[in-house]
């Protein structure tokens, strides 16, 4: 499982970055873990991507992860770390699982825009309802890690930075799988999926609720990190856009390259902001025009190109 | 083994087949020709599960075929060769070849492979090439291949010897005459039946949708 050369990277290179991070100053630190939070919903995405399906809705399962980690807080006091992650990378796999029965029928726009309703009802829910904290969302108290709470925030980069390390290696070792293998042939010809005696429903399914549970895992990391959650941040339909502009910025090609994707859109997206206050979308929006011109694969096609060179 | 009985297919509410009544018995082979449009490819289709039928029905041994997901066909041991092979390009042959046997979990397929690379010494030579670098004629006999990894019951091959050098034809025909003594039940569907002609055992014609003589 850990033999080929992406596992060596997500290994060593997660350890290395681990190990700056305590002499990092901590604005890198604050840009690693929202990158690598949103990273893990990116690399649900690939999954999807790699089968021809992209889901404009994916906000719904990130906001369902982060709004289970603010209600298990506010409701029952839970601050562990991990309940509060697994807690949300669980309801979003059972949502994932249930919708994934209706969604595995619809392929192109249908299942782009299905995805985009669900989520919006989601967020016209929360937004109404004064009791999940409405436009105003909720704070999230700190985070503990086994009964102990930290000082600062290293303690829950590392754990960010962990479990994004074993997330990339576990989808990486899926792709090899046979089911994961198929996802290329999936997307060119269903049928031949079909008569091979795979059932395409079920492919598509579980890819579903794999890209449910990383996406909810995510809403619970990012919330955590953040410290809030808040219906604009989380569920609005311009989240899963993001999600959707970060999977193409990225490009298919790796599982790392949703973790690089991630850094280069928070970085774009701070400085874009710094430059233009008022108008950094501008700068984000002419970015992501210059890649899909350029560079159709994303920013992983580059790095494949220059490893290509060296070998 | 098969019977087809009654069977009508539309595509986007254009009648394809009708009234098509057709039988297999274990062991044969039979020969569907028709020319180009008279309903082959959709009625092979329509046996895997691929098309939705309209009415009719496909039994298989004791199984409704009718009324079971097309990607049951492989697990009840019916291997499909399509027109077009449709190998995943970026596998190689074997990988290509032993593609249903990771969905179907074929207890010793190592066995199954090495009579396939017996039938066919071409697969074993080009096993390790990636399916995109051999040619229109290789890739059928790998197609071929993968289809008898699962069709250890029924073979249903698209116009195998079609499109490809004459040579290659003449090697599908020796191919499938070899094939006749394992006693695996074939439906060759193809517009003329010149390459096969000696190891068909019934013909059936097909035009415009129809079965007109057998």
């Amino acid at each position: 499982m850990l033999r080929d050369t992406t596992s060596k990277v997500v290994l060593f290179g997660g350890i290395a970055i681990i190990l700056l991070g305590a002499i990092m100053p901590n604005w890198i630190v604050n840009q690693l873990m929202f990158g690598f939070s949103r990273a893990l919903a990116i690399l649900g995405l690939l999954v999807l991507w790699r089968t021809g399906l992209v889901s404009f809705g994916h906000a719904f399962y990130f906001g369902l992860g982060a709004y289970t980690v603010a209600i298990v807080d506010i409701q029952l006091g839970v601050t562990d770390v991990f309940v509060r992650l697994f807690g949300g990378a669980i309801i979003a796999g059972i949502a994932g699982f249930i919708i994934g029965f209706i969604m595995r029928n619809y392929r192109d726009i249908f299942f782009a825009m299905l995805n985009t309703a669900i989520s919006m009802v989601l967020y016209g829910i929360i937004v109404k309802t004064e009791s999940l904290g409405s436009t105003d969302g909720f704070a999230i108290s700190l985070p503990t890690i086994f009964g102990i709470a930290p000082e600062t925030k290293y303690p829950l980069f590392i754990i960010i930075t962990m479990i994004a390390m074993i997330s990339a290696l576990l989808i990486n070792f899926y792709l090899k799988t046979t089911v994961g293998r198929l996802t290329t042939p999936i997307r060119d010809n269903e049928i031949r999926v079909e008569y091979l005696g795979f059932s395409v429903a079920h492919a598509i399914h579980l890819k579903y609720t794999i890209s449910a549970v990383l996406a909810g895992g995510a809403g619970a990391l990012m919330a955590m990190s953040l410290g809030q959650v808040d219906p604009d941040s989380m569920i609005n339909w311009t989240v899963s856009g993001e999600l959707v502009f970060i999977t193409i910025l990225s490009g298919p090609g790796n599982v790392i390259a949703p973790f690089i994707g991630s850094l280069v859109f928070e970085v774009l997206r701070t400085y874009a902001f710094e430059l233009a206050p008022q108008a950094w979308q501008l700068i984000v929006g002419a970015t992501f025009l210059t890649v899909i011109f350029f560079l159709p694969g994303g920013i992983w096609s580059l790095i494949a190109k220059l490893g290509r060179k060296k070998s | 083994m098969l019977i087809v009985d009654a069977l009508d297919v539309d595509i986007n509410g254009t009648p394809i087949l009708r009234d098509i009544g057709l039988e297999i018995k274990t062991g044969e082979i039979i020969g569907l020709i028709g020319r180009n449009g008279a309903g082959k490819t959709t009625f092979l289709r329509s046996v895997m599960g691929l098309l939705p039928i309209n009415s009719g029905k496909i039994d298989f041994d004791d199984h409704a075929l009718h009324s079971l997901p097309g990607h049951r066909r492989a697990h009840l041991r019916i291997g499909y060769m399509p027109e077009d092979r449709r190998l995943v390009p970026e596998m190689t042959a074997e990988e290509n070849i032993l593609l249903p046997v990771w969905s179907t979990n074929i207890d010793g397929y190592e066995d199954r492979l090495n009579w396939i690379y017996k039938i066919i010494p071409e697969c074993e030579k080009f096993r390790t090439m990636a399916a995109n670098s051999l040619s229109g004629g290789q890739q059928k006999l790998v197609a071929l291949g993968r289809a008898l990894m699962v069709g250890h019951k029924l073979l249903l091959l698209d116009e195998p010897t079609e499109g490809i050098a004459p040579v290659l034809a003449q090697r599908m025909g020796e191919i499938l005459a070899s094939l006749k003594k394992e006693g695996v039940s074939i439906i060759i569907a193809e517009s003329n039946d010149a390459h096969v002609a000696n190891v068909i055992d019934r013909t059936y014609v097909i035009e415009r949708g129809s079965i007109v003589s057998n």
